[in-house]
């Protein structure tokens, strides 16, 4: 079989649409990381703190999500929650919500374990010294577990990066979604294929380098050495 | 004024009682050691000195407020711990700082309180560092600093030193007598070992299993025990204990004589063999194992040629010796 890369690359409008949908990936991965990471720390801590109902509603909803496959939760947010409560929104907004909801889970997981691996003494000393519990979980313990939980979280967020490949069955125009297309009209099934690996093992790499210099320069004295 | 007031405090964890009736007062500026075998609950009781636990009953009374149900943050205390539990993620300068600034200290006075600290412990060139970067003991000098900036009515130690060799547990024992004397607030601290107790204490609270057995400055304990058990807890190497009829004692008695209060003699009334001797430069010290199995130690000042094997008579003026009864209390009277 003859390879036609060239099909791919000589082709502006190709080229331009692989970097909007890889654009589009990267940015709906980072920002649905960051938003799912604040709603993990919340569920976490309802968890990890046995808040009343909160604690219990946490647990359910980890659960739901982690037990239930991406493109489901996907299909769920983008068409099955539009018709109940009757609103209308961009085929990404409605990627965005879902891949928050699904990293949340994930997330909450992670931080709650790492929760737990910070030492009853750093409470006790926190208290000994006078600092009030609010304070003693966002001062001393959060950062911890982030922390000691930053390799782990890390590679969650690369994992649902390469899931995220999924949002194109809703008609987003990401990475995977560009690929579809340019092989719809090439036909050169192997070469846009391989291309798309190259690029999605790129962008993870990347993910995981920025992703490593963050934990080192975070956190600088609980980086293992 | 003072500083800590324990009035019939008990604490029990489910049916185990952990302490029974503590009644004790710390005077301001007082160093006052809890000492005692592990599991006596001298750190529990430091627990609930602290707030970290309640008291079953009882009362806690810390510069004259009773601070039962007021939380560690509010009982103006400070406490070092034995695992340091610094904060891993901050800086030196940061774990110190960190209970002011949520406390809404100015920040000039936090600087002024840092650098005093600083001062004091002599942390400056690790300000900046992180506490993997420290070694155990400039990690705990850390903690103490950490407390010490917070300015507390009651410093509250607990066995601080356990995990330094023995070298740096000598030095920072030194440092935190030196910081006494310059802070001149009231300290407790816990500790199982008794050269930790004997050097830094005014006050010795001696425990075991959760009752006080005796308190009171470190030469009347030694002089002065109260009970069999004082006596064999302080005193390095510890006192030792004979059937005192065999001595000419009342039956059913045990005599205790410390270690250098006994000498070799050529007619002695305690008669052995040498079964062990360890030269320790400064000190010798010889144990004797009596015709009824029981191993005597003398110490000896000085080194002391002595070969293992032979045969050794000791001897001791009685009036270094005390006399305890079948159950452990001294049989006779304190000297007036």
């Amino acid at each position: 079989m003859e390879l036609r890369f060239f099909e791919i690359y000589r082709n502006p409008d190709y080229l331009w649409l692989l970097a909007e949908g890889a654009a589009l990936s990267a940015g709906l991965t980072v920002t649905a990381g960051l938003t799912g990471l604040c709603l993990a720390i919340l569920l976490a801590t309802a968890r990890f703190q046995n808040i009343p109902v909160l604690g219990h509603i946490a647990a359910g909803y980890v659960e739901f999500i982690r037990n239930t496959p991406l493109i489901v939760q996907l299909f769920f947010v983008a068409f099955g929650l539009p018709q109940l409560l009757g609103y209308s929104w961009p085929f990404w907004a409605h990627a965005l919500l879902a891949l928050t909801l699904n990293f949340s889970a994930y997330f909450s997981e992670i931080l709650r374990a790492g929760f737990s691996t910070v030492a009853q003494g750093q409470f006790e000393a926190a208290r000994a010294l006078g600092m009030r519990p609010f304070l003693i979980f966002r001062k001393i313990v959060l950062p911890q577990a982030i922390a000691r939980m930053f390799p782990s979280l890390s590679g969650q967020f690369v994992f649902l990066f390469l899931t995220t490949g999924v949002i194109a069955e809703i008609g987003v125009n990401d990475l995977t979604q560009a690929g579809k297309f340019i092989d719809s009209r090439t036909f050169r099934s192997f070469e846009v294929f391989l291309t798309l690996t190259m690029i999605y093992i790129a962008m993870s790499l990347t993910f995981k380098s920025a992703l490593a210099v963050a934990h080192t320069r975070l956190y600088p004295g609980m980086t293992a050495r | 004024m003072t500083a800590l007031v324990l009035k019939d405090v008990c604490k029990s964890f489910g049916a185990v009682d952990v302490l029974r009736n503590i009644d004790l007062t710390v005077e301001d500026g007082e160093f006052v050691v809890f000492v005692g075998p592990s599991g006596c609950g001298k750190s529990t009781l430091l627990r609930v000195i602290a707030g970290l636990e309640d008291a079953t009953s009882g009362d806690v009374e810390i510069a004259g407020a009773r601070v039962n149900a007021v939380p560690p943050a509010k009982r103006g205390i400070a406490m070092v711990f034995q695992s340091y539990a610094l904060y891993p993620h901050l800086t030196v300068k940061e774990n110190m700082a960190l209970a002011l600034k949520q406390e809404g200290t100015p920040r000039d006075v936090i600087a002024a309180r840092v650098a005093e600290a600083t001062r004091m412990l002599e942390l400056g060139p690790y300000l900046d560092r992180r506490p993997a970067d420290l070694s155990g003991g400039q990690r705990q000098r850390v903690a103490i600093g950490r407390a010490v900036v917070r300015q507390p009515k009651l410093f509250l130690f607990d066995e601080p030193l356990s995990n330094l060799d023995a070298s740096l547990r000598m030095a920072t024992r030194i440092e935190i007598a030196a910081l006494h004397r310059s802070l001149s607030a009231a300290m407790i601290y816990v500790t199982h070992d008794q050269t930790e107790a004997m050097t830094l204490a005014d006050k010795i609270v001696v425990l075991r299993d959760g009752r006080v057995e005796q308190i009171g400055s470190p030469m009347e304990l030694y002089n002065n025990p109260a009970n069999r058990f004082v006596a064999g807890f302080l005193g390095a190497p510890a006192m030792n204990f004979l059937d005192a009829a065999t001595l000419g004692g009342p039956g059913g008695a045990t005599l205790g004589i410390r270690p250098e209060h006994l000498r070799v003699t050529d007619a002695g009334r305690i008669k052995g063999t040498v079964a062990h001797v360890e030269n320790l430069g400064g000190d010798t010290n010889i144990i004797v194992e009596t015709g009824a199995g029981e191993r005597v130690t003398v110490r000896v000042f000085g080194q002391y040629p002595c070969t293992v094997g032979r045969s050794a008579a000791l001897d001791f003026d009685d009036a270094d010796a005390f006399l305890f009864d079948a159950a452990g209390a001294r049989l006779v009277a304190e000297p007036a």
